[in-house]
């Protein structure tokens, strides 16, 4: 009868509430990537960055590495052309050919290389160094918490390009002072606004949990902790990346940072800036890459950023009761 | 108490129906909820979180959040329209004539400026007048509203004072201007215990003294039976019963009241488990097709599953239900 | 007031510190301070006799004492490559320095946070867009390279202003520009972000519930919330102005500190290349001291009751 048909209607209301409320629910991990995969900033940023990568790494397999011999019959050439090398062969000038004769294309593929190895190598190297003493500071506290936020504190403001150059009056020119004051002034950044997490994630709820199930504190310190503070730390790496790269090209223009022959995208734009009326891709061409590499890894941090960033919870917060 | 004979209302929503617009999906949290508050009454409006309840205050101060808009029925309040007026004419009527208070003082109050000057910045904005005068007047609302020391405390950070202290600024500074109507949305249910009676009885000896009309937001039937004289149940972004407190509490019609006044946690010689209702509200996004509290009724009928039940006058309640049954009080 | 004190006293334990490190940092390679004084056939005796005439043979924390205690003196040595007092360059130099910072300082807050007002009240609307846009690609850009291509412009191609020199106003001009760019950028999205951050806060829904206009709520009460990390960052901003302006001024030959700091490691003039060191690691200890002194300044929550 009536009843019957009003349990069926029931029934069948729950299962379509169930079906629907799936529907809307994405693991966390799921929606954070399909996030990140909608999101036009770390689309856009991506696939510049991956363009400068392809560039830098297949380049030179392409076009040859050589960025040193001079060709002195064949200065100025402009991009996209062909001129006749010594040996009666023809050369196919990518990006033309700069005050020397030397190509540019190839100049510049080797100086991306420069350029990624030292913001993107460090950096890397600094966010794990960065974690870790930021995750020994903010958990164990103490002595140790004090003395790494003392140096932290101090070294994380201090402008990559004054510190750079510090060293460099220490340790005389060359891409090893730049490397130093790049590693460190990451590392400290890194350090403490990962144990600034630490310190809020302390007083959260699961990580009480997780001691009183009697877990050890490096166990804490590791599953659980570590991938909660994973998040504000890429986009932070990402931002100094990009401040990385700009301070090597900086460094290398004014003469600190990698020396000539070493083709470093700085040494590349001061070589031609005597030039550039006649021959203005010598250096507008490594400097719009410089440009393109900071802009694609500034996109992708800033994309990442919208991606974690509790935005999410303005919406949420203003549809309550 | 008060009522509808002769006198006209203060606040009258008719159909109202505002939507969220969030990520693609668009969906109505207020539907057609129509309402009627007259001078010189306290209406309190109930339902669980997430029915609207909220939505439909902010729409009449139009202080709705980015993605959600009105879209359908009228606001008259004093015979004007307000969904249609201008900015301008809103902001005129805001702590003037109708004002608000909200939920959390925590974060209801300008962190950085004092108490002080924010409500003396508010007088001085509607009425003009100079520091003196203004000071006076926010002075005098503070020490009526029982804020403790007002005359050096003025001077203080909200974070230095404690919530129920906040709770009193934001009532001054919806009192300072005598407005006709004031809103209060879960004005307690962030505070202590002991001072949500003392803010309760405050509230209610204001409406007292000056005269003025209240709608009083909440979920907590407790609050509803110590100061209401009509009350307003609201599901779903409807009203679904409306009727003078006392009858309500006596002879509850529609389901769901039954349900809520079931639920209260009561002393009984008999041990029994709390009462909840079963099942959940239904999202927004996803409403059941006849009625919107049919999945969780006790007496559902075929009916209610395919036609959406209207509200009905009956001897001076409202009603919306096809199969109300007399309500088994223990 | 207490905390005050005690950041003063943090600040000066690092001026301290730093200038220990700075030391240190210009020995480290053990480099031979005679390279750069002497020409290259003077002999190994004589190199030694001038090492000990500057006193770089003692131990290093001696050397560091008697540095120490000469500058407190006044007495800041002469530079190596020719013999200026370094003292006259401090002056000299520091007065240049001031100017080209001081406008670049005003350029970068008195166009950043309007702009990013602008941005934040017309959210995600075309003057948003283009206003983001702007700061991602401005924040991009290296200073040097942009250098180069306003003085291409400006002064190869339209002959509109010089491409080097000082002291007057068109010789400041695009140096100042240059160095505020990055920082105006930077100033836009944080301005922005912190407005709309603000915006989206309860208590501006109770000052709209008040009947306050849009222009008191966002000119006054969410501005006034957003200068705390504003405040904070201007100090900040001083720091970096220093370190970019090394650059600037090598590029633009300005005469200030950065470029003297930056000529005197390429000639390995030892006592110049520490104490212009010195006095840069100075300034940006300062500007980050002022940095958190604005922002308790600035922040009433930070005040006890």
């Amino acid at each position: 009868m009536t009843q019957t048909s009003v349990d069926e209607h029931k029934s069948a209301w729950e299962a379509q509430l169930l079906a629907f409320e799936d529907s809307q629910y994405l693991g966390t991990v799921r929606r954070l990537l399909r996030g990140a995969r909608r999101n036009r900033l770390v689309i856009s940023g991506t696939i510049l960055g991956l363009i400068v990568l392809a560039a830098a790494v297949l380049g030179p397999a392409i076009l040859g590495s050589d960025y040193e011999s001079q060709q002195l019959r064949n200065i100025h050439q402009p991009p996209f052309s062909i001129a006749d090398l010594p040996d009666q062969t023809q050369h196919f000038y990518l990006f033309g050919t700069d005050h020397l004769g030397r190509d540019v294309a190839q100049r510049l593929f080797v100086g991306i290389r420069v350029s990624l190895l030292v913001a993107l190598g460090v950096t890397a190297m600094s966010m794990i160094l960065g974690i870790l003493l930021g995750l020994v500071g903010g958990f164990t506290g103490g002595w140790r918490d004090r003395t790494i936020r003392g140096v932290t504190d101090f070294v994380w403001g201090f402008p990559l390009i004054l510190v750079a150059v510090l060293f460099a009056g220490g340790l005389g020119e060359g891409l090893f002072p730049v490397v130093l004051a790049v590693g460190l002034v990451n590392l400290a950044a890194i350090a403490r606004v990962v144990r600034g997490e630490v310190l809020v994630l302390k007083e959260r709820e699961f990580i009480e949990a997780a001691r009183a199930g009697g877990f050890s504190s490096g166990r804490i310190m590791f599953r659980h902790v570590l991938p909660n503070i994973l998040a504000p730390t890429f986009v932070l790496a990402s931002y100094y990346v990009a401040v990385a790269i700009i301070a090597e090209a900086a460094l290398s223009f004014i003469g600190l940072g990698a020396q000539p022959p070493l083709p470093s995208l700085g040494v590349m734009v001061a070589e031609g800036r005597n030039y550039l009326q006649v021959n203005h891709w010598e250096s507008t061409i490594p400097g719009i890459t410089v440009v393109l590499m900071v802009l694609s890894v500034s996109l992708i941090g800033d994309g990442l950023r919208d991606v974690f960033d509790p935005r999410l919870r303005h919406e949420a917060k203003g549809m309550e009761s | 108490m008060s009522e509808q004979d002769g006198a006209n209302p203060v606040l009258s929503l008719l159909n109202l129906t505002t939507t969220i617009r969030s990520e693609g999906h668009t969906f109505d949290v207020v539907r057609g909820l129509s309402l009627d508050i007259y001078p010189n009454e306290i209406v309190c409006l109930v339902g669980e979180s997430g029915c609207g309840k909220t939505m439909a205050a902010l729409s009449v101060m139009r202080l709705l959040p980015e993605a959600a808009e009105i879209t359908g029925g009228s606001i008259r309040f004093k015979g004007r329209e307000l969904v249609s007026a201008s900015e301008r004419d809103i902001r005129a009527i805001r702590a003037e004539e109708i004002s608000m208070i909200f939920q959390d003082p925590l974060t209801s109050l300008d962190p950085s400026f004092t108490v002080g000057s924010i409500l003396k910045e508010l007088i001085k904005v509607h009425r003009g007048g100079d520091n003196a005068s203004a000071t006076e007047l926010a002075l005098a609302t503070l020490v009526e509203v029982d804020f403790p020391d007002a005359h050096s405390r003025m001077g203080a950070y909200p974070h230095q004072l404690s919530g129920g202290m906040r709770q009193r600024v934001m009532i001054a500074m919806a009192l300072a201007l005598d407005p006709d109507l004031l809103i209060a949305d879960e004005p307690t249910t962030a505070l202590d215990v002991t001072v949500q009676a003392q803010i309760l009885d405050r509230l209610a000896e204001e409406q007292r003294q000056r005269q003025m009309a209240m709608l009083l937001i909440t979920h907590d039937l407790a609050v509803v039976a110590s100061v209401a004289h009509r009350v307003a149940v609201m599901y779903s972004g409807e009203i679904v019963e409306q009727a003078p407190v006392d009858q309500l509490f006596a002879d509850p019609q529609h389901p769901y009241t039954q349900g809520l006044i079931h639920a209260l946690p009561h002393v009984s010689p008999r041990k029994e488990p709390l009462y909840s209702i079963p099942g959940r509200v239904p999202p927004p996004q996803f409403t059941p097709p006849g009625c919107y509290f049919a999945p969780r009724c006790p007496y559902a009928i075929e009916r209610c599953w395919k036609d959406h039940p209207p509200l009905e006058l009956d001897g001076g309640r409202l009603l919306r239900c096809f199969n109300p049954q007399a309500f088994a009080s223990l | 007031m207490r905390r005050i004190v005690s950041r003063t006293g943090y600040m000066i334990l690092i001026l301290v510190l730093s200038s220990i490190a700075v030391f240190y940092a210009i020995r480290l390679s053990g480099g031979d301070a005679t390279a750069a004084a002497l020409p290259a056939s003077t002999t190994a005796e004589q190199r030694e006799a001038f090492r000990e005439r500057l006193g770089l043979t003692a131990p290093i924390y001696v050397q560091y004492f008697e540095y120490a205690g000469r500058i407190l003196s006044g007495d800041l040595g002469n530079s190596l490559t020719n013999n200026a007092d370094i003292g006259d360059m401090l002056i000299r130099h520091g007065k240049n320095s001031l100017i080209l910072g001081a406008a670049a300082f005003v350029l970068v807050f008195a166009i950043g946070i309007p702009l990013g007002i602008w941005a934040s009240v017309r959210r995600n609307r075309a003057a948003d867009q283009g206003i983001m846009t702007f700061s991602v690609v401005g924040m991009a850009i290296p200073n040097f390279w942009l250098a180069l291509l306003a003085i291409w412009l400006f002064a190869s191609t339209f002959h509109l202003l010089p491409s080097a020199g000082c002291c007057e106003l068109r010789h400041l001009i695009l140096p100042a520009v240059v160095l505020a760019f990055e920082g105006i950028a930077l100033t836009v999205r944080m301005t922005r972000s912190a407005m709309l951050e603000n915006l989206g806060q309860d208590w501006v829904r109770t000052t709209r519930a008040a009947g306050l206009g849009e222009i008191r709520v966002i000119g006054k009460h969410a501005f006034r919330n957003a200068l705390i990390p504003i405040i904070s960052l201007a100090g900040l901003r001083i720091g970096q102005i220093v370190g970019y302006a090394l650059v600037v001024e090598t590029i633009f030959g300005w005469p200030g500190l950065g470029q003297v700091l930056v000529n005197a490691v390429l000639r390995r003039d030892y006592p110049v290349a520490q104490f212009f060191s010195l006095v840069l690691v100075a300034l940006v200890v300062i500007g980050n001291w002022l940095a958190d002194l604005g922002y308790v300044a600035a922040n009433p929550r930070l005040r006890r009751a």
